[in-house]
């Protein structure tokens, strides 16, 4: 009931119509599905930002960036190798995502001190993908695919009359990468950020 | 103007993000840094070896080619270490007038590569770095008449293993185990004894 009353509290500044706002986030990825194969560990290695432009209190649209970085090393196993040796070795796998996108965002709520907004981003993704046999190389690939991101969660102004905020949401990646029996680097991200005007 | 340089801003925080990856490498202790690789003629059933002889010097090879025999400290140690496998699997010792079944040899493998590099361009790469004006010659570019070299080095530990019962049958010495270890550290007397009983390990067909 609190939230709501919250939600739903007038008066507050909006985010205005002609501004440009910066957003930098923390974030936490999780892989999903087949990803987990690769890297099965969540990633607290991950920042970003986005410029974004506001043609209304409620609409958005901007370009966003940022880097994930997930990391995995398995325990010492003894693999079988292609010309039939036997590999002792610690396997590391690194996977690095770096989004490139553009960015829709709808808040709802815009004069609320706690405004909920749904996103939708889209464009490319740099993906360094690299496998490690000990100190080894043992595979890698780099590669600009395509990437997308729905994704929901609330914008708290610092004040009452402050243009600047906290934002708190989550969203789902979807990115593909197919190689070497990979299908994707889905994950889902968690994310946490300040927003302020620029000028 | 502000709107203007953000642009640029957002730009740099991408080369700041794709510069951002920890190298998994470092994320390594030394331990896990090394490799054990072992292979052997899958057609050979050991068992039908009873002795042993390991050779009494380590061959030093370098870029594909032998350089010399030694015997030093850590040589001895690895000797010794591959001796301990092949008595604790059950074979016997002997010297080469009995006439060993298996002969075993150690060579250290040291590939080095050399590159180059242009001291001139590396400089001008890193104006901002070294930038002429810190020696009171500002504006002046840097220029060097040679270049300079640079040499990675990887050492590799082989074990190789041979069959000497029917080498006259054959009029070959045929080899029929191979073990490597390659990583950091690999040199260090401190793990050698280690290093040799991973590859035995990894070889439980490897008894008589």
């Amino acid at each position: 009931m609190g939230l709501v009353l919250l939600c739903c509290s007038a008066g507050a500044f909006a985010q205005e119509k002609g501004v440009l706002t910066l957003q930098l986030n923390y974030s936490v990825g999780i892989p999903t599905g087949s990803f987990k194969d690769v890297i099965a560990n969540n990633s607290y290695n991950g920042f970003g930002g986005a410029l974004m432009y506001h043609f209304s209190n409620s609409f958005s649209l901007g370009l966003e960036t940022g880097s994930q970085q997930f990391y995995q090393k398995t325990a010492r196993q003894l693999y079988k190798s292609a010309d039939g040796s036997d590999v002792s070795a610690v396997l590391s796998n690194s996977v690095q995502l770096v989004p490139v996108m553009v960015r829709a965002q709808y808040n709802f709520l815009p004069h609320g001190y706690i405004r909920p907004y749904i996103g939708l981003s889209a464009g490319g993704n740099v993906i360094n993908y690299s496998q490690y046999a000990g100190e080894f190389t043992n595979d890698s690939k780099n590669r600009f695919g395509f990437a997308a991101r729905p994704e929901a969660g609330f914008y708290i102004p610092f004040g009452k009359y402050s243009r600047a905020g906290f934002s708190l949401g989550a969203g789902y990646n979807v990115m593909p990468f197919n190689y070497n029996g990979i299908s994707n680097f889905n994950n889902i991200t968690a994310r946490a950020g300040i927003s302020f005007p620029l000028g | 103007m502000r709107r203007v340089l953000t642009i640029p801003a957002l730009l740099v925080l991408v080369i700041i993000a794709a510069g951002c990856t920890k190298d998994p490498v470092s994320r390594l202790n030394t331990d896990e840094t090394r490799l054990f690789i072992t292979n052997h003629d899958s057609t050979v059933n050991f068992t039908g070896f009873k002795t042993f002889k390991v050779s009494d010097s380590v061959a030093i090879i370098s870029n594909d080619h032998q350089r010399k025999k030694t015997r030093d400290s850590y040589d001895s140690l690895v000797i010794a270490a591959i001796t301990t496998q092949m008595k604790s699997r059950g074979y016997t010792q002997v010297s080469n007038e009995d006439k060993p079944d298996l002969g075993i040899n150690v060579s250290q493998i040291i590939n080095s590569y050399t590159g180059l590099v242009d001291y001139g361009n590396y400089y001008n790469s890193y104006y901002d770095y070294w930038d002429p004006y810190s020696w009171g010659y500002a504006g002046y570019g840097y220029y060097s008449p040679f270049v300079g070299t640079y040499q990675v080095n990887e050492g590799v530990l082989s074990v190789d293993m041979f069959d000497l019962k029917d080498a006259a049958a054959y009029t070959k010495i045929k080899s029929i185990w191979n073990g490597v270890i390659r990583g950091e550290g690999i040199f260090n007397s401190s793990s050698v004894g280690q290093n040799v009983k991973a590859l035995f390990e990894q070889s439980s067909y490897i008894h008589p």
